[in-house]
């Protein structure tokens, strides 16, 4: 009898230690559209994250050390904003996760936002650049509090990378051909976040010595952008100042290759950053350059690492998505200092934190969004060169290669 | 900039030319509202992406074989989708509708969301009036000229021509005349599809090819065969090149307006239905009691 | 004291008579009731969100049915009046700081003013040109609004919307209440007078016109009483989701609500409501497993085209008519396994 009870209290308590372990796993949940490049971006960075850390042994938390378990959040953002808010409602409730990290478009991310601060969740933003969600942390700082900015930095400082790379391409643009003033047409697509960043070209390129022989805002999703191009031609522009995150990109590479413009494009060119951009354009999408953030040059010590290991895993680059990797290191870091899980204490150690991830050097400002600053967290300017994406600016990063104008 | 707007116009306003009669003639002859008109457009796409890019075919023979797959695929879902529920107009629409998501899924789950290129027949350009016009723009248009006129002649110089106009005019004498007209209708639906179908490949490569490349195509050649006159051909010829210019004549003029392109085209639309309700050519039909 | 047994029995007379009778009315009444005590039983926020917004959207597809089922006129678009709605709610909130019991009425106003407008455009309109008319609407609205982005905040919408109530299971009882009055509402519209005439637009206008009937203004009205139903729902939706922006315009939104209106069946109210209850909460259960997650759009056309195939007059008519029996006689309906009409006691085949 006595043995019974024995064993059957042991039994109890070895259930009871083993279900405590597996609950002991910290669950983050990595929202994303999962069906596309977005989305995977966000899973793969985050799946590094996690072998790595819990290869380590997990995080210490206070006195024990705790795995991480990540949960894929499919918000299907791109294509219906109520499945978004539906899945992170049901990832809170249901998957009972203890973080959130990721999404991409923002009028689903403004609607999520408002779902994990209902809940009083840490978010850390990976992939929404409107200004918007940190000015709501300014608005209301007890109830936004738990929202941060991973990547990318916000449009305005968008802005200030682009001038800085714009300087060097204009000085280049004068020494070879001769040009005092190079032309520069404006090619951004009509969408709210290009609004201010427009405004501010048209202001300060005249500035930096540069004219502005016009502007043109053909739709994200425009299969056609000849007719913008050939006024542009006529105009002759040097430089096509993109500012551009839908397929419009595809289409402006290739028909600017295919009509062989002596125009070189340079800005924002979201689908050139990605792998698959060179066969989308049937390859001729050669001199399309844009500002990006992963490259296998030395922008931090861990950049080159990551990059490599996420290349022979999964067969191909990341982009900016996948600096989830980053914000759960940021998790880390946060969560060992404290000693605890509790958002409440992490918020103000992130506020202070500097973060050498692998995309940038990470600081944030009272709006919990990143401070910019050059070589820190003012991303990496590529340029496609023969089907290969090379990096060019800041030039004082190690691995820089030259910039090419077409002939 | 007239020569930017001329050419940009001609190219735009032919590729819709070829949706755009397709459409009709389906609608003409079997009164169905094909929602899913551009959904084969894009599966015609797709389906030259798999053979060229993925199996490498050579060109001669991807584009044939594509198209008849497409066509064959079209039959297959009228004959087992749409022909049981062709009384009910509505579910006429449902059904195209729900065909439409299951083609955008089933290229979604299969060649995932991203954007897909693929190579044009010719590379290179040629100036045309100072405008240079890529060479994949002028076979599109040289196809179109030769796919509208081979329709054409279909039409009014061949027995099955003289059927399908019969049976669109009044089907129910068409049928008491001897002619058969389910099979007819089914004729109909295979040459409007492979009229899609030759547009899916001959546009793809100068175009973006997605899984939701069908919906944009689908509110233009909507806005282009309701002006023109839902059943006339003439019309649908002439909707989509005076589209094609509403279009370009946007872009030019108002060169940050350019995203408003579809809006201005549709209000166009808007506009005309307003004053002459069955469209610049359109027959009213009578009411079927 | 016998008085006031007097409205408990009345009550239960007519439930004994009215709704006990048929297998369908039952079902309504126990679907009504589990919807009213639903959060005491079960009150997971994620549940809860998911019911609110069928019913938000239930509201949606019933005021389609209004106007598409009953007078004929199928509307393509009929996101337009769902995302007015939506806009106005949204913009009056952010613009003059205005609580949400005051936008959304006001946001109901500016529907209806949509709707008046709409339905005059589409006097002179017919069958599929009317249909594709209706689909450009939107677009063209949302053209608009990217025009004027600091004003409608382009394609980003309006955020920062307040909620009704705070908590989720007011919000659950303020759109699931909302929704059972506007139901109500509108099934009684389609059983009055009005509504008769609506039927017989669609039918035969011409014939409804030699009787003496103003049929246009019958049809301004239909577009006018179904955009303010869908204006309801439009104003609750934004001041859920707390975000107003163009994906309430959307075409997929307007595709979603014509199926959802034809599956379930068209000119019964019921049915679409029915329907998005089946439907929606059905793909988001498929969103939670894995195997299913990325064909859950597909399940749901392959689904919708079966019953097309198979139902063509809807989903819910095809379940009633094996459910229950039409008398020959005197037209009432019968369970199916009655022999004998309740009412008039002849024959039931």
């Amino acid at each position: 009898m006595k043995l019974n009870r024995w064993a059957t209290t042991l039994g109890a308590l070895a259930l009871l230690a083993a279900g405590s372990a597996a609950a002991q796993n910290i669950k983050i949940g990595i929202l994303g559209p999962m069906a596309f490049v977005q989305g995977e971006n966000h899973w793969a960075g985050a799946e590094m994250a996690r072998d790595e850390i819990n290869k380590a042994g997990g995080i210490q938390v206070g006195a024990s050390k705790r795995q991480i378990e990540i949960v894929k959040v499919d918000t299907n953002e791109l294509q219906s904003v109520p499945d978004a808010t539906n899945a992170i409602e049901r990832a809170i409730s249901r998957d009972k996760v203890d973080f959130l990290i990721g999404g991409f478009r923002s009028e689903a991310v403004l609607a999520m936002q408002e779902v994990a601060m209902d809940n009083k969740k840490l978010f850390l933003g990976a992939g929404a650049a409107d200004a918007k969600l940190c000015d709501n942390v300014t608005k209301d700082y007890e109830r936004y509090k738990y929202w941060f900015r991973v990547t990318p930095t916000k449009s305005a400082d968008l802005a200030r990378s682009l001038f800085a790379v714009l300087g060097s391409i204009g000085a280049q643009i004068r020494t070879d051909l001769k040009k005092e003033v190079p032309k520069v047409a404006i090619l951004s697509e009509k969408a709210a976040w290009t609004e201010a960043l427009v405004k501010a070209v048209q202001d300060t390129l005249p500035k930096m010595k540069m004219e502005v022989v016009g502007t043109w805002a053909p739709s994200p999703l425009a299969t056609d952008v000849t007719a913008e191009l050939s006024a542009i031609k006529r105009a002759n522009a040097d430089i096509v100042f993109t500012i551009v995150s839908g397929p419009m990109g595809i289409v402006l590479g290739r028909q600017m290759g295919e009509l062989q413009l002596s125009a070189v494009a340079f800005g924002i060119n979201v689908e050139a950053q990605k792998d698959g951009f060179w066969q989308a354009t049937a390859g001729k999408g050669n001199y399309v350059s844009t500002l990006d953030t992963f490259s296998e040059v030395e922008v931090t010590p861990k950049t080159v690492p990551f990059v490599k290991a996420f290349k022979e895993r999964f067969k191909k680059a990341p982009t900016y998505n996948a600096a989830t990797y980053d914000a759960i290191s940021i998790l880390r870091v946060a969560i060992e200092q404290a000693g605890s899980i509790d958002a409440d204490k992490l918020v103000p150690l992130i506020e202070k934190m500097e973060h050498v991830g692998s995309a940038a050097v990470a600081t944030w400002d009272k709006s919990h969004d990143l401070i910019w600053a050059v070589g820190k967290t003012s991303g990496i300017a590529v340029q496609w060169q023969d089907g290969k994406k090379v990096a060019f600016w800041p030039p004082q990063v190690k691995g820089m290669q030259p910039f090419k104008m077409p002939n | 900039m007239f020569q930017d707007i001329l050419v940009s116009g001609l190219v735009n306003g032919g590729v819709y030319a070829l949706l755009a009669i397709g459409f009709s003639l389906i609608f003409g002859v079997a009164r169905i509202v094909n929602i899913a008109h551009t959904a084969f457009y894009m599966l015609a796409s797709y389906a030259l992406y798999g053979l060229l890019v993925i199996g490498g075919m050579p060109l001669v023979l991807a584009i044939p074989l594509a198209v008849v797959a497409v066509v064959a695929l079209s039959l297959v879902c009228y004959k087992l989708v749409i022909e049981p529920v062709r009384q009910h107009e509505s579910a006429v629409l449902i059904a195209t509708i729900a065909l439409a998501l299951i083609f955008q899924e089933s290229l979604l789950v299969s060649f995932g969301g991203s954007f897909l290129g693929i190579p044009a027949a010719v590379d290179g350009f040629v100036s045309v009036l100072g405008v240079r016009v890529s060479n994949q723009r002028l076979i599109i248009l040289v196809v179109v000229a030769a796919t509208l006129a081979a329709t054409w002649f279909l039409l009014y110089r061949t027995k099955l021509g003289l059927a399908i106009r019969a049976s669109a005019n009044d089907q129910e004498i068409a049928n008491l005349m001897g002619m058969n007209v389910n099979r007819v209708a089914m004729l109909t639906v295979g040459i409007s599809v492979a009229l899609a179908a030759i547009a899916g490949v001959v546009v793809a490569p100068v175009f973006v090819v997605d899984p939701l490349m069908w919906l944009s195509p689908l509110v233009t050649m909507l806005a282009i065969v309701v002006l023109g006159g839902l059943g006339s051909l003439k019309g649908s010829l002439i909707g989509a090149f005076i589209i094609g210019y509403v279009e370009a004549i946007t872009v030019f003029a108002v060169p940050s307006g350019a995203f408003l392109k579809g809006a201005v085209a549709l209000s166009i639309m808007v506009i005309v239905l307003l004053i002459r309700p069955e469209g610049l050519f359109g027959v009213v039909f009578e009411e079927e009691r | 004291m016998k008085s006031l047994l007097v409205l408990p029995r009345w009550v239960w007379a007519n439930l004994r008579s009215e709704v006990f009778v048929l297998p369908s009315r039952s079902l309504v009444l126990a679907a009504v009731l589990v919807l009213l005590v639903l959060p005491f039983a079960y009150a997971d926020p994620y549940v809860l969100r998911i019911i609110t917004m069928t019913a938000i959207f239930a509201i949606f597809a019933a005021s389609w049915d209004l106007l598409a089922g009953y007078t004929g006129q199928v509307n393509f678009g009929h996101a337009l009046f769902f995302g007015v709605g939506a806009y106005t709610s949204a913009l009056l909130s952010l613009h003059f700081g205005m609580p949400p019991w005051l936008t959304i009425p006001l946001a109901v106003a500016a529907s209806v003013a949509a709707g008046a407008l709409v339905g005059v455009i589409c006097l002179r309109l017919r069958g599929s040109y009317l249909s594709l008319v209706t689909l450009a609407l939107p677009l063209i609205l949302t053209g608009l609004l990217f025009a004027f982005p600091d004003f409608s905040g382009g394609e980003l919408g309006v955020s920062g919307l307040k909620r009704v109530m705070t908590g989720a299971v007011g919000n659950y009882y303020v759109a699931v209440l909302v929704m059972l009055v506007s139901c109500f509402a509108m099934w009684k519209i389609g059983d009055s007078n009005t509504g008769l005439i609506f039927h017989a637009i669609r039918e035969d206008e011409v014939a409804c016109r030699a009787s003496g009937i103003n049929t246009q203004r019958y049809k301004v009205l239909a577009f006018m009483l179904s955009a303010l139903f869908a204006g309801i729902a439009g104003a609750l939706f934004a001041h859920f989701l707390r975000v107003a922006g163009p994906s309430s315009l959307e075409v997929a939104l307007s595709f979603q609500v014509v199926i959802w209106g034809i599956f379930g069946g068209a000119a019964t109210i019921y049915g679409p409501v029915a329907a998005v209850f089946l439907l929606y909460p059905l793909t988001e259960i498929l969103a939670s497993f894995d195997l299913f997650k990325e064909v859950r759009l597909l399940i749901f056309a392959v689904i919708v085209l079966l019953v097309l195939l198979f139902m063509p007059r809807g989903l819910v008519p095809w379940v009633r008519d094996k459910a229950e029996r039409v008398c020959p006689r005197c037209k009432n309906r019968n369970v199916f396994t009655r022999h004998q009409c309740r009412l008039c006691s002849a024959e039931l085949r």
